[in-house]
């Protein structure tokens, strides 16, 4: 048997497709990883580096919570003095609005604080209350 | 009187002279051309000479059942061509070629070594020619890995699917890889245009020593996890530049890369020579295998010059196509090519630096090649 009929009969075209498949895999995996090794001995060879960097970030965001807490508790003071005028039971628009009148910096993100850790909770009628 | 005479018209016919025919002749002339082009036009003059005397040896007609000639069981040729038909020379010589090769430009540009993988098409082409001209599929898988121009791939192969081959097999690949210098070149510069042969190279980057240690080991596991049949080529290649590279083991490396594949290239071409004999050689199908061999070669070589000229599509930092030419494992003449064509051009160009990774990753390539026919014919024999 020759020709065409000779290869197809021997499963020639996908030995020869699944072959060439095999040799480009394993050559294309390789230069990938080949590609990547010298980045990774570079990490590797600054691990200390890194780390230190990494603790350094760490460390530096924990101090953003630090800085917010005392952000809020700034803002409550201040929105407080503000409450003080509308009553005890206070309606959030006309307390922004007081806000924005006294130049109370980022009043709604402030507010938005305030809300989120609770510091102001809904009454229950449709205004709002100091949490105590 | 009579007894002298029956001593000596005994004797007569015993002789070489007596016994040979233009068969051994015409393989005697094989054996001359081969040490010809050796020592005079240094075409792989440490394989082609051991081969070519080799190929004397073989041919010196014997008388039969003196135990003599490399088919003769009882005979030291035989003993010696156990190295071949077992498969122990070659992975011996993948050992020294690991211990010699500095896969350095192969490591600062991976990107190069698909070429190695292209020009591995030719192996799987070769291989449905073989079959279209009505081999066996063992055989052709052995005759397909001539495409892979390395000569111990292709004995390793063939001495494990078409023992019955290897003369040929073994005398084509080394022919046509000695032969690259001339085969190649009206490929490349078929396949160029000249603005691509004056393509230049980007300054690979500086490659460090742990890197070089640490590719033998990652290359080791991944190949021969895929391709497990490849292993005792692998195996061994990637040994050797273990040894090379860790530097703390460099006597067993200078001992890998002089003393045993130089002793293992003197067994494997002399008795590759010999085992050519003329009646087991001089046959039709040594004839298709010559001519497929040097199909092989010649797809081989253009596959590894399209895939490139495929590659400068999608990049931005364009390759200099001829560089696919050394995908084929001929290390390190295709790459010798490769600079030489690319100076015709541009004599400042350099770029045998750039083409030794498709060339050493062409030899990972081939062996993968072997060990993927090995896998799928071994339940055919």
């Amino acid at each position: 048997m020759t020709g065409l009929e000779a290869i197809a009969h021997h499963n020639g075209w996908a030995i020869a497709a699944v072959g060439i498949s095999i040799v480009f895999t394993g050559l294309t995996v390789l230069s990938i990883i080949i590609s990547q090794l010298h980045k990774v001995l570079t990490f590797w060879d600054e691990r200390k580096t890194h780390y230190e960097r990494l603790k350094d970030r760490w460390q530096k965001e924990e101090l953003p919570d630090f800085a917010l807490a005392q952000d809020i508790e700034e803002s409550a003071r201040q929105f407080r003095l503000l409450t003080d005028r509308l009553g005890e039971h206070f309606p959030l628009p006309k307390l922004l609005e007081l806000a924005q009148k006294c130049g109370l910096a980022h009043p709604h993100s402030a507010m938005n604080d305030l809300l989120i850790t609770k510091r102001i909770v809904p009454d229950g009628k449709g205004y709002f209350v100091w949490n105590k | 009187m009579e007894n002298i005479i029956d001593l000596l018209t005994k004797f007569v016919s015993n002789t070489g002279f007596a016994m040979a025919d233009y068969r051994y002749v015409i393989m005697i002339v094989i054996g001359m051309i081969f040490i010809y082009l050796g020592i005079a036009k240094q075409y792989e003059p440490l394989l082609l000479v051991p081969i070519g005397f080799g190929i004397l040896v073989g041919n010196i007609p014997v008388f039969k059942g003196l135990g003599l000639g490399i088919y003769e069981s009882n005979s030291v040729l035989h003993y010696l061509y156990f190295g071949v038909t077992a498969g122990v020379y070659p992975p011996l010589i993948f050992l020294g070629i690991g211990a010699m090769t500095d896969f350095s430009t192969m490591l600062a540009r991976p990107l190069l070594m698909l070429l190695g993988a292209a020009a591995q098409m030719g192996i799987f082409l070769t291989f449905l020619g073989a079959l279209a001209l009505g081999f066996a599929p063992n055989e052709a898988g052995a005759i397909g890995i001539i495409g892979g121009a390395d000569g111990p791939t292709a004995i390793f192969l063939t001495a494990k699917l078409a023992p019955n081959l290897i003369g040929p097999i073994a005398v084509a690949a080394y022919s046509y890889m000695a032969l690259v210098p001339v085969i190649q070149p009206p490929i490349m510069k078929l396949l160029t245009s000249r603005e691509e042969r004056l393509i230049r190279m980007e300054e690979p980057r500086v490659v460090s020593k742990q890197e070089k240690i640490i590719f033998p080991v990652v290359g080791f596991l991944l190949c021969c996890f895929l391709a497990p049949a490849a292993l005792p080529l692998l195996g061994m290649l990637f040994f050797g530049n273990l040894l090379k590279e860790a530097v703390v083991t460099e006597r067993l490396a200078v001992a890998a890369r002089s003393a045993i594949i130089d002793s293992v290239t003197i067994l494997l071409g002399l008795t590759v020579g010999a085992s050519t004999q003329a009646d087991v050689f001089l046959k039709y199908d040594s004839v298709l295998i010559f001519v497929l061999g040097a199909a092989a070669f010649g797809v081989a070589t253009a596959s590894g010059v399209i895939f490139a000229k495929i590659m400068n599509l999608f990049l931005k930092a364009k390759i200099n196509p001829l560089l696919g030419a050394a995908g084929v494992s001929a290390v390190p003449d295709s790459a010798r090519v490769v600079q030489h064509v690319g100076q015709q051009e541009d004599p400042t160009n350099f770029l045998l630096m750039h083409a030794m990774a498709p060339n050493v990753s062409g030899v990972i390539g081939s062996a993968i090649g072997a060990g993927i026919l090995w896998s799928f014919m071994a339940d055919r024999m």
